[in-house]
């Protein structure tokens, strides 16, 4: 592997862990508020990817200014969710039931999407398409760059909703105890619907960067939702810090291992993170038993 | 799974002399249920009009082996794996090539792939069963993903996204008699799975599981070794899957890792078992009558659309909703209100049951007074008793 190769993969790797991490972020935002595996993450995810794309091909407008309509929405889709869906479930059973749940969404939203847009492959051209940028002997795709720094700056206004304002104050008191949250006044079930709404928009924030380079279809969502799931796993089911450590250090891994391997091969090294975890450390490598932190 | 008018058997004089003759016409209507049944199942190849409608037989039948295998972990631990396929595609996928490579009869791999599967099942089951709940849902998941990729990958193996061909056991018989063949043989599978279900369910391993499905800390405390239960439960339901599977590649002949090795083939296993009732022997049956007609018809009615996969969604999201516990439950306890009110100790507060106590001359500070408590604490009967519950419940019946 010569020396600008292996810049570039760790620079791409880079550049896919922050995607990775804004939606590892989402995933373990459900899971805090509600104890909820959100399989129909990445479902929602295509579903953004696939509108910024029509938007584009139709009328024309750039796919990240469609995140003015998405997120709003996708925030509305996830509140009514949280209010109308997941709440019904029994609390003894609602772990299962509720993947269960979002499993039959992620299905639901996929056959729409192959519905209404037919199942075959769609890529968005933009002008900006083909350049690139030269870092270190490296080519870079500008459109990669505009989505990292979408996620990033995404997770960055995650960060300090969390930490700097009175919702995310009342958010993490909800995560780490929610009876005593109940106690000094913050009305949980409120704040679980809003939660659960901020998770589903960064999967409106993540779609909209996927749709700037890559090629999409229907079932792409279950090639997201593997990885996703493990990272999460890896990180510590509901640590936010976590599940983003774990996201870069599997990103930069699956793209310095598609050198050697292969896309295919290269995928499985979240698999087999999930599972040397499993056995090493079941409670994952950065959470505490829960949602104790973020 | 026991009704719950088979609980505590109820003190009062009454119900002791009527609860005999009641069990004894459910026996009966449940012997003839099942003669019938298997009348049905006997006779339908003769009664198919074509082959199309026989070989939808043999895959609502195949469908009916996954789910009812699936719900050998599933029913019993209460674990919900949404990645059996990744067994059904071992099965498979082991069946056809060790015909290829170690050239044995056909149902000699057969057996094989499933010793294969059960193997490759242990380590992976190890480690699944350390996590409960969610994390477990994620490593079934994985698991099929991760099938899917290296059965796609290594293409010098397994024939990679061109498939594998499994040539046929039979090779001189015509495709309609092919058909009737593997109706029957997949019927065989079906039975013994049925039988060895309701075996497990009468045992002490499966009264082990239950208590673990109902709370897993106070089946540990009580002694249950409730890692190797649930591992061997879990082995038991992968192998089962397993040799639909390789019964499923000996009868259809062509596989694809992207048919094996997919998600939804999993979700329609726990969509059947969920809809049918997971507590109940027959429940992934009947869900997979019914999910495996449905999903026929919308094949011939919608083709090739993504059309069914809104309709899978959406039927899986309305059971998961509205009916958790299934059809036949949700069937029995309609039954059960038309039919003459069997004293079920379910049906009543413990005020009531303490008067009816009086009422009978029985002191009111008997164990039926705690019995509403008990029962809140674990709701399957057979776990009270086998946590030392206060009297024998009667045998269960279906």
């Amino acid at each position: 592997m010569t020396g600008s190769l292996l810049v570039q993969s760790l620079i791409l790797g880079v550049l896919l862990g922050g995607l990775y991490a804004l939606l590892a972020a989402g995933l373990t935002l459900y899971f805090g508020v509600m104890r909820v595996v959100m399989i129909a993450h990445s479902a929602f995810l295509i579903l953004a990817a696939y509108l910024a794309w029509y938007a584009n091909s139709k009328l024309g407008i750039d796919p990240l200014l469609t995140l003015v309509v998405t997120v709003p929405l996708f925030f509305g889709v996830g509140v009514v969710m949280q209010r109308l869906l997941i709440r019904r479930l029994r609390p003894a059973t609602l772990t299962m039931m509720s993947v269960l749940l979002t499993f039959a969404i992620a299905l639901f939203i996929e056959g729409l999407i192959g519905f209404v847009w037919g199942g075959t492959q769609r890529r968005t051209q933009l002008p900006y398409s083909s350049s690139s940028l030269e870092i270190f002997g490296a080519r870079i795709a500008v459109v990669k760059l505009i989505a990292f720094g979408l996620a990033a700056l995404s997770l960055l206004a995650l960060y300090l909703l969390m930490k700097h304002t009175r919702f995310g104050q009342a958010l993490r008191a909800t995560i780490q105890h929610p009876e005593a949250a109940q106690l000094v006044g913050i009305k949980t079930d409120r704040v679980a619907g809003l939660g659960f709404g901020l998770g589903l928009a960064t999967a409106a924030l993540g779609g909209t960067a996927l749709s700037l380079d890559a090629t999409i279809y229907p079932s792409l969502h279950w090639h997201w939702i593997g990885p996703l799931m493990a990272i999460i796993v890896v990180g510590g089911l509901g640590s936010i810090p976590g599940a983003a450590i774990a996201a870069l250090v599997l990103g930069v891994g699956q793209s310095l291992l598609q050198v050697p391997l292969g896309t295919t091969w290269a995928q499985t090294i979240f698999y087999v993170a999930l599972f040397v975890t499993l056995m090493v450390r079941p409670q994952g490598f950065f959470g505490g038993r829960l949602a104790q932190r973020f | 799974m026991p009704n719950a008018s088979s609980t505590l058997a109820a003190p009062s004089r009454e119900t002791t002399t009527r609860q005999p003759t009641s069990r004894r016409t459910r026996r009966i209507a449940a012997a003839l249920a099942l003669v019938v049944g298997a009348l049905v199942v006997a006779l339908f190849p003769s009664m198919a009009p074509n082959a199309y409608i026989l070989s939808a037989g043999v895959v609502v039948l195949s469908y009916a082996c996954t789910a009812t295998s699936w719900n050998f972990m599933g029913g019993f631990t209460g674990y919900i794996s949404l990645g059996h396929a990744a067994y059904f595609g071992l099965g498979a996928y082991g069946t056809g090539i060790i015909i290829r490579e170690l050239e044995l009869p056909s149902f000699v791999a057969w057996a094989l792939a499933g010793v294969v599967v059960a193997i490759i099942t242990v380590p992976i089951g190890i480690a699944a069963l350390r996590v409960r709940g969610a994390s477990f849902v994620i490593v079934s998941i994985s698991f099929v993903l991760i099938l899917l990729l290296v059965f796609q990958g290594w293409g010098s193996f397994t024939g990679g996204s061109n498939g594998l061909v499994v040539p046929r056991p039979f090779p001189d018989l015509m495709r309609p008699e092919h058909h009737r063949v593997f109706f029957y043989l997949f019927a065989a599978l079906l039975a013994v799975m049925l039988v060895l279900w309701w075996a497990i369910d009468r045992s002490r391993f499966g009264i082990g599981l239950k208590a673990i499905r109902e709370d897993e800390d106070k089946a540990e405390a009580l002694g249950i070794p409730t890692r190797n239960y649930k591992l061997v439960a879990y082995v038991v339901s992968a192998t089962l899957t397993g040799l639909a599977g390789g019964m499923y590649a000996l009868w259809f002949g062509d596989l694809d890792p992207i048919f094996q090795f997919s998600i939804l083939l999993g979700s329609y296993m726990v969509l059947m078992a969920l809809l049918g009732g997971i507590r109940n022997l027959f429940g992934p049956l009947v869900g997979a009558v019914i999910v495996g007609v449905a999903l026929e018809v919308f094949k011939l009615e919608f083709g090739d659309t993504q059309f069914h996969l809104v309709a899978t969604g959406l039927l899986l999201g309305l059971v998961v909703l509205f009916m958790p516990d299934g059809i036949i439950p949700a069937v029995q306890a309609g039954l059960r209100r038309l039919g003459p009110q069997s004293s079920s100790i379910r049906e009543m507060t413990a005020s009531e049951l303490a008067e009816r106590n009086a009422a009978a001359g029985i002191n009111g500070d008997s164990v039926f007074s705690g019995g509403p408590a008990a029962r809140e604490q674990s709701p399957d009967p057979a776990v009270a008793r086998h946590a030392g519950g206060p009297t024998p419940a009667p045998e269960e019946e279906r």
